[in-house]
């Protein structure tokens, strides 16, 4: 990764939520630069290459859906990830359509939020042309719509197999159960119930049971992470 | 009091400007009837009197004076003439002929028609009788009077004068009578209505306007205001006892956090005990925060703004979508989780709240069903109207409790201690208002069945494809162009 793609810019007008997001996001080993409103959001922006932007809704002067709108309109592609206190859906998917990558709901854990960035840091990334993914001995054709590890077939669901493709293709970064739910499922609430993970348990059984080593590790308190033995 | 607001209130002075209006009609009916009656009996008499007076004068004209006494004689004998009145004088006035004593004083007129008291002209009579006559003055100077006695159509004049003066009298005092009575009454109503609004202002929500049983109007207001309160009492119930529960939920998992954090305090750091401690507390703040989110979602969907974005949904569909995501946990509870519906039914509305509202009737089902047992959600038209239902076979829930299962925070005893907040069936119950839908709770015998009715989608817009997954996650969620402020 090049320098520009471990750099982010926190736009958060509260100073202690300002300080604890930059704080979780160097210790991960990000460069974080800090806007405090939507006009220094604006000149940081244009200034310099991020590798992804996260911004509060609510700033001071200028609405962060405007920040994002006019950093698109002078060609700034790093993708935003809206943070805002308005819980509703309309608000959300407003964010997403006017430019944004991905939103996130005030309060948030801050496992969630890394988790976020890191996908959204990952897509600006080349994207992957190929047609065959590989994680150790599993292999998703994404073609075909099959998984197999040691050559030998797993038999999914089409559902199971696009939450298996989504752990996939965020091999080695956590993914959030909400974040399964928005983009497995397309659905943008939370039920409040451990439904993804007796469904990422199922997946589970099909896809590490009697294998030399387990491939999805839950990552308490948070999600999953799909990752190979070093 | 009472008086003093019957007088003045609006009621009775409508009254009184219907008593004026009535009295004015009826006192125009009896002139009409005045007139007209009048006017027919005078063109009677007139037309008898022209009779009589032409075949007088033909006699005078051909026999002479001489031939026209005899005649007057002759008829005056006659009993059928008793009616009319003649008289025959000479140019002094002096008697020549007629049942007529003499000339009456008043008539003075040379020729044409009169009317006039016949004062004691008149053989056998005592009163003044009004008689209306003709006169002729022949060229020797005789002069000839015919007449009839319209004394009847005296008589009618004055009865109708008294009908018309008794008649308008008598309207007038029954209508005040009455009016002031209905308006005591309507005066009565209103404020027992608003002693009671009163008595509500001032202490609570307990009072109702008292009904009369005579099932009328008032008693129909006094009925839909009573239930208008007695609605206002169960929301105004149902947010105290919210409010009590949101304390009461909110306390315990808070209470727990400060105890912890308190001992985190006032103990020595050991790192293995604080990290679970401050899972723990991680936790608890979570489902505390999770509580907000549902009670502020179902506040939000209440709120019935979510309308705008309603598309063409397909309710086999998203019901197909919902089974999908639960199968697990159905195959983790041993339960058999179905679907039933092949072809497409169709409704106007949110497929994020219906799908929530779905998952979540699906959730109990599996969650209070049988372990072992069957849950079958079924889409489907009833009598045309696209209705889902969600079936379980599990214990059920008595039926006097069907009505309180939507109240937020509302839990059956047996199930206090499984996991949930109690807002679930309220989501659903605040996303069915929103989509115009009725929810039916039924007996599965065993078990319990819940149907949403929806109402019937109009086929004119298109159908949307609902969306799909996207594995990348790539593309925002789609919506319809729209402007965002």
């Amino acid at each position: 990764m090049t320098g520009g793609h471990r750099r982010i810019l926190v736009v958060e007008d509260d100073p202690e939520t300002a300080g604890q997001i930059v704080e979780s996001l160097s210790i991960s080993g990000y460069q974080v630069d800090l806007a405090t409103s939507g006009h220094e959001a604006l000149n940081r922006g244009v200034a310099s290459d991020y590798a992804v932007i996260t911004m509060d809704r609510l700033l001071p002067d200028i609405d962060g859906i405007g920040v994002m709108r006019q950093l698109r309109e002078v060609g700034v592609a790093a993708p935003v990830l809206i943070i805002s206190a308005l819980g509703e859906v309309d608000d959300r998917v407003r964010g997403l359509r006017a430019g944004g990558d991905d939103y996130l709901v005030k309060p948030f854990s801050f496992v969630e939020l890394l988790a976020r960035v890191e996908a959204l840091g990952r897509r600006s990334d080349t994207i992957v042309k190929e047609t065959v993914l590989r994680v150790g001995d599993l292999a998703i054709d994404l073609v075909s719509r099959t998984a197999s590890r040691c050559g030998k077939d797993i038999a999914l669901f089409p559902r199971e197999f696009q939450l298996l493709e989504y752990l996939v293709r965020n091999e080695g970064r956590v993914v959030s159960r909400a974040m399964l739910l928005q983009h497995v499922w397309d659905l943008h609430f939370d039920p409040s119930t451990n439904i993804i993970d007796v469904y990422v348990g199922r997946v589970r059984r099909k896809v590490d049971g009697q294998q030399a080593y387990p491939l999805i590790h839950t990552v308490r308190g948070i999600g999953y992470c799909l990752r190979a033995p070093s | 009091m009472l008086l003093a607001k019957t007088l003045t209130s609006s009621t009775f002075k409508l009254s009184l400007i219907a008593i004026g209006t009535f009295g004015m009609i009826v006192t125009a009916i009896f002139s009409y009837v005045y007139q007209s009656t009048s006017s027919y009996v005078r063109s009677q008499s007139d037309r008898a009197i022209i009779t009589e007076y032409s075949s007088l004068q033909g006699v005078y004209e051909h026999k002479g004076r001489d031939g026209l006494v005899a005649l007057i004689q002759q008829r005056i004998a006659d009993k059928g003439f008793a009616n009319t009145l003649v008289i025959l004088v000479d140019t002094s006035s002096t008697y020549l002929g007629g049942n007529l004593k003499a000339w009456p004083p008043t008539v003075t007129l040379a020729s044409g028609s009169t009317e006039f008291r016949a004062l004691e002209l008149l053989p056998n009579t005592t009163h003044h009788p009004l008689l209306r006559a003709m006169v002729e003055t022949f060229p020797n100077g005789d002069r000839l009077l015919v007449g009839r006695d319209i004394s009847d159509l005296d008589n009618f004049t004055d009865q109708i004068k008294i009908a018309v003066i008794s008649g308008v009298a008598l309207i007038f005092v029954l209508a005040a009578v009455v009016s002031i009575l209905v308006t005591r009454r309507t005066v009565g109503r209103i404020e027992s209505i608003n002693a009671t609004s009163r008595a509500i202002m001032l202490s609570d929500l307990n009072e109702r306007i008292p009904l009369r049983g005579t099932n009328d109007e008032w008693d129909r207001v006094a009925e839909n205001l009573n239930l208008m309160l007695d609605r206002i009492e169960t929301l105004m119930g149902e947010i105290k006892q919210v409010s009590d529960n949101v304390a009461h939920d909110l306390r315990t998992p808070l209470t727990r956090m400060r105890g912890r954090l308190e001992r985190a305090y006032h103990s020595q750091r050991v790192g293995e005990e604080d990290q679970s401690l401050i899972g723990d507390t991680i936790a608890d703040l979570d489902s505390v925060l999770r509580m907000f989110s549902s009670l502020t979602r179902i506040s939000q969907v209440e709120t019935e703004a979510r309308r705008v974005g309603f598309r063409t949904v397909d309710l086999v569909e998203i019901a197909d979508e919902v089974v999908e995501l639960y199968d697990a946990a159905a195959e983790q509870d041993g339960a058999l989780l179905s679907v039933v519906g092949s072809r497409e039914v169709l409704v106007s509305g949110d497929r994020d709240l219906i799908f929530d509202a779905i998952a979540n009737l699906v959730d109990n089902a599996i969650k209070h069903g049988r372990a072992g047992g069957q849950v079958v959600v079924t889409a489907e038209y009833i009598d045309g109207g696209p209705v889902i239902s969600i079936a379980d076979n599990g214990p059920g829930i008595p039926v006097n409790q069907y009505a309180n299962i939507f109240k937020r925070f509302y839990r059956l005893e047996h199930s206090r201690f499984t996991p949930g907040n109690g807002l679930g069936l309220s989501l659903v119950a605040a996303v069915a208002h929103l989509h115009g839908a009725r929810i039916e709770v039924l007996d599965n015998s065993p078990g319990l069945k819940l149907r949403l009715w929806f109402q019937a989608h109009r086929r004119s817009s298109r159908l949307r494809p609902s969306r799909l997954a996207h594995p990348e996650g790539q593309d925002g969620p789609d919506t319809p162009d729209q402007d965002p402020k």
